[in-house]
């Protein structure tokens, strides 16, 4: 029993890492090898990890995807530790426009155009990304920039992430003192007049039922008690 | 289209943590200000009237001019996003 409920609070945690997981930008190390475009079918299954037509378009049931296909390093512990291997990826390059998630990205031609320079050269790059490659669900992580680095091992900090969760750590606190202050200044004090007048309203009854029970009382003999 | 609905659920979404913040802001200086008098009452002047002058001078001050940054700051961090994803 304790177990499904450390299962039920996990859940949400899990749930809330995948989608940061999903949705912050991550940087791959890669060498470029190539760009195509395929006609993509999508299912209800992996539609949700695909963006929509560009920006200025209109969306169809079916349409081309860009793809940008490269060696990449191989890496642990979400990109901090890199190691010596490689193994392939593949990115899609989508516009993500005025709609989630907030990339706002309108260059995705440009940026196949980057894609195809780079492939003709043998230089690292790195890829600043979002989403996850899956094989099962056909999906692949939007590429949302291009940048040439020095080797395999750039070492790029990422700035984002570093503010994005500083921000969240902060509001984390303004949400929490907002809510006890809200707490302590709205809340308690009408809880406070609620329970005095309850209380006020028993004393009420109890001085009342105790009139009676006197004038009751004053019906007895005395001789009875 | 889509530009539109980002405009109004921003707007919706950014006043809520404005009025938040305000009333969060205010509160927390009213508390302070009732503090104060009752660490040392000002002879002549009762506690609201202490409090209202208080709240008064505050809606004065700076501090409610830059919560309006709720507003301006997430304009800048996007024109900044949208310059740093799509220049090339």
């Amino acid at each position: 029993m304790r177990a499904i409920f450390f299962l039920l609070r996990l859940l949400p945690i899990l749930a809330l890492g995948g989608f940061l997981h999903y949705v912050l930008p991550q940087h791959d190390t890669v060498q470029i090898t190539s760009t195509e475009v395929i006609r993509t079918d999508f299912s209800n299954l992996n539609r949700i990890f695909y963006a929509q037509a560009d920006n200025g378009g209109v969306e169809q049931a079916t349409r081309d995807l860009r793809l940008i296909n490269t060696t990449k390093v191989r890496t642990y512990l979400l990109g901090f530790m890199p190691t010596d291997r490689t193994e392939v990826m593949v990115y899609r390059n989508e516009d993500t426009g005025w709609i989630w998630p907030p990339y706002f990205k309108f260059d995705s031609a440009d940026l196949q155009a980057e894609a195809s320079a780079a492939a003709r050269a043998d230089g690292w790059y790195s890829i600043t990304h979002y989403g996850w490659r899956n094989r099962w669900l056909s999906i692949y992580p939007n590429a949302v920039r291009i940048t040439p680095v020095d080797g395999p091992n750039p070492g790029i900090v990422p700035w984002f992430n570093i503010f994005f969760f500083s921000f969240l750590f902060v509001a984390f606190f303004v949400v929490r003192g907002m809510w006890r202050q809200f707490r302590e200044r709205m809340i308690d004090p009408s809880i406070d007049a609620a329970e005095h007048q309850f209380d006020e309203a028993r004393a009420g009854l109890a001085q009342r039922r105790s009139g009676l029970r006197r004038w009751l009382d004053s019906w007895k003999s005395k001789g009875r008690q | 289209m889509a530009f539109v609905r980002l405009l109004i659920f921003a707007l919706v979404g950014l006043t809520v943590v404005y009025w938040s913040l305000s009333l969060y802001s205010a509160s927390l200086r009213r508390e302070r200000l009732e503090d104060d008098y009752d660490a040392n009452p000002v002879p002549g002047q009762t506690r609201e009237a202490y409090v209202a002058a208080g709240m008064a001078a505050y809606r004065k001050g700076l501090r409610p001019k830059l919560l309006l940054g709720v507003y301006v700051v997430p304009i800048v961090v996007v024109s900044v996003i949208i310059y740093v994803v799509n220049n090339n």
